[in-house]
């Protein structure tokens, strides 16, 4: 049976507030709680968390610097077993990693006909999965593929270039007005609230999936995304989503992102359309005579 | 004696007689006032930030017609601006069905820019002195013929015998003239994005979202046995400009007959709020006979970019390939009968 708990990382719980001033409660919590319960709290995080995390001129968390998700979530994001690669010949290579997935609840809420509509997307998943295509990942895939992305953060736009696909994203910290149209990234605006920055994203063209297991939904996609430092090389990443086309209530997600550590470390080029050509193109391709 | 000049005297002299002279080559004054400053970012930085155009009607080579003029005067600017728009600018929408959809693209979609640059050059190139390419080297002619060999033989075979525009990697120039970085105005969303931190600039060309993180800490490049297709950035202050070095880029990229040996230089300098001059030099000892430097002046624009989606619905790709794949059955079905 799926838990309706919601999941705890050292030290911080993900939470579905949305009221800063309850918000700002929690984090002043979390020391005093430490100290007392210090035996349950991981060491990593007994601490204040936010107290060593960089800071701007003006007091924001300055969330600059290389990320990465460390989760099989990519394979799923619901709890799954360990499978094989799609196709025999890959062995190991793209096999199911083991996960205990990103959903809070374990379950995905989805209506009857999208429930089915993943199981196909599943069979399907070797043609079908976006990722596969080197499509532009959408958020909140992006986040979480086993990819680094940067964080640029000024004033008026904090940017996030991702590494899969050279794909890139404005969050627009002054508002922008209403999007122009609908995109693969959607129309990111974003906020403080405290030290948490809050995304809200919408604008989906309804082409990207969550997973490699066909978890998907419509282009009335709305994700409210919370970036929280939990220690200086630690961000607690939690999204609410909405879709009324495809889901029953809205659902969440958490999961800890990683500062990428190493010397010199960069955001180095995938730039992926070469390595899907085959695989799009191969029945144009010119035949021998 | 009598006809040496005393010293005090010869400076001005000199000084007027390079005026003369500059004056007789058609040098218009800089049209940027000196004096201006750039804003300051919270971090003390010169502040570039801002979405910029490129878009110019000035021709990265100068055109025949100007041989010996680097400037235009202001009668001959107007004169040309006017001509350029005039057939730039033409629509295809008053001619037949088929002309209309053979051209695709009417004046809806061009953004070549209305103006030259404000400092009347006749070409974006500065350097060499006559604004035209450096020859290439016989090596480079040699790659370059190779790849025009290529074409010839293989003009669709599959996609990696289209260019890289056409195959949503990176963005070219004008008609064959390869890839960049460096960024060349085109045919439409001649735009850049800029955005700086404290030790980053993040660089987003609207044309295939091309990306690039610039670390401005001084760190090495990558070995040099890594290769990418927008090349490794590395970017520093000198004084008010922003330069950034690129290098380490793959032999599949070429800009104007470059090899992967091509040295990048770009420089950014405010020079007015409304205007950040971008200049770039392009080294490649195994290409080129010699460096050449361009210089376009990118317009502020009271803009957002947007995303730029092109791989994902690639039916150019789709149809480039299907219709080679169509004229190839055509041909063999007409030799069958």
């Amino acid at each position: 049976m799926a838990s309706s708990r919601p999941r705890r990382y050292a030290g911080l719980q993900a939470s579905k507030e949305t009221d800063p001033m309850r918000n700002r409660l929690r984090h002043s919590l979390i020391a005093p709680m430490a100290l007392i319960a210090g035996g349950f709290l991981a060491p990593a995080f007994s601490q204040a968390p936010n107290a060593q995390f960089p800071r701007t001129a003006t007091g924001e968390p300055r969330l600059d610097g290389i990320w990465q998700a460390l989760t099989e979530a990519n394979s799923d994001i619901r709890p799954h077993a360990a499978g094989p690669a799609p196709l025999p010949e890959l062995g190991t290579f793209s096999a199911i990693r083991p996960g205990l997935g990103i959903v809070e609840g374990n379950d995905i809420p989805y209506q009857p006909w999208a429930a089915e509509k993943q199981k196909e997307n599943f069979a399907n998943r070797l043609e079908l999965d976006p990722e596969g295509k080197c499509f532009l990942p959408g958020v909140p895939r992006a986040t979480y593929l086993p990819y680094p992305f940067q964080i640029l953060q000024t004033p008026q736009f904090v940017m996030i270039a991702y590494q899969f696909a050279n794909a890139v994203r404005t969050i627009h910290m002054e508002d922008p007005g209403p999007s122009p149209g609908d995109s693969w990234m959607g129309w990111s605006v974003g906020r403080w609230e405290g030290d948490t920055l809050v995304v809200d994203v919408s604008a989906f063209n309804g082409q990207s999936w969550f997973d490699r297991a066909g978890n998907f939904h419509s282009d009335a996609l709305h994700v409210v995304e919370r970036y929280t430092p939990m220690g200086p090389n630690h961000l607690l990443y939690e999204a609410t989503i909405e879709d009324p086309n495809v889901f029953t209530r809205p659902w969440n997600i958490s999961l800890p992102l990683y500062r990428r550590v190493e010397e010199n470390v960069e955001l180095m080029e995938f730039k992926c359309v070469e390595f899907v050509e085959e695989k799009l193109y191969r029945h144009l391709r010119k035949q021998p005579e | 004696m009598r006809h040496q000049l005393p010293a005090s005297l010869a400076f001005p002299f000199l000084a007027a007689a390079c005026l003369v002279a500059s004056t007789a080559l058609g040098q218009a004054p800089s049209p940027f006032d000196p004096d201006y400053t750039a804003p300051r970012t919270p971090d003390g930085q010169p502040d570039l930030q801002g979405v910029w155009s490129n878009a110019i009607l000035t021709p990265l080579q100068r055109p025949p017609e100007f041989a010996d003029k680097a400037f235009l005067t202001e009668e001959e600017a107007l004169a040309y601006e006017a001509r350029r728009n005039e057939e730039t600018f033409r629509g295809t929408r008053d001619v037949d069905a088929v002309t209309d959809v053979a051209y695709a693209y009417n004046d809806f979609w061009w953004d070549w820019g209305s103006k030259i640059a404000p400092t009347r050059r006749t070409s974006l190139i500065i350097d060499p002195p006559d604004g035209r390419l450096p020859a290439l080297t016989p090596e480079g002619q040699k790659r370059r013929d190779a790849r025009e060999e290529h074409r010839r033989l293989h003009p669709a075979d599959g996609p990696e015998d289209r260019l890289l525009r056409e195959r949503c990697i990176v963005w070219s120039g004008n008609g064959d003239q390869g890839a960049g970085p460096p960024m060349l105005p085109s045919a439409y969303n001649n735009n850049f994005h800029l955005v700086q931190t404290a030790d980053h600039v993040l660089i987003i060309k609207e044309m295939v979202h091309e990306t690039r993180v610039v670390p401005l800490d001084g760190r090495p490049y990558l070995p040099d046995d890594v290769r990418q297709w927008l090349g490794n950035s590395r970017g520093h202050w000198e004084g008010d400009t922003l330069v950034v070095e690129t290098q380490n880029f793959t032999d599949k990229t070429y800009f104007q007959g470059t090899s992967e040996h091509m040295q990048l230089t770009e420089r950014f300098t405010r020079v007015a709020d409304d205007i950040l001059l971008y200049e770039f030099t392009v080294r490649d000892p195994v290409a080129l006979t010699r460096p050449f430097t361009a210089q376009i002046p990118t317009v502020k624009l009271d803009g957002l970019i947007y995303e730029f989606a092109c791989h994902e619905a690639n039916r150019g790709m789709v149809g480039l390939l299907g219709g080679a794949r169509a004229e190839e059955r055509a041909a063999r079905e007409a030799a069958n009968e």
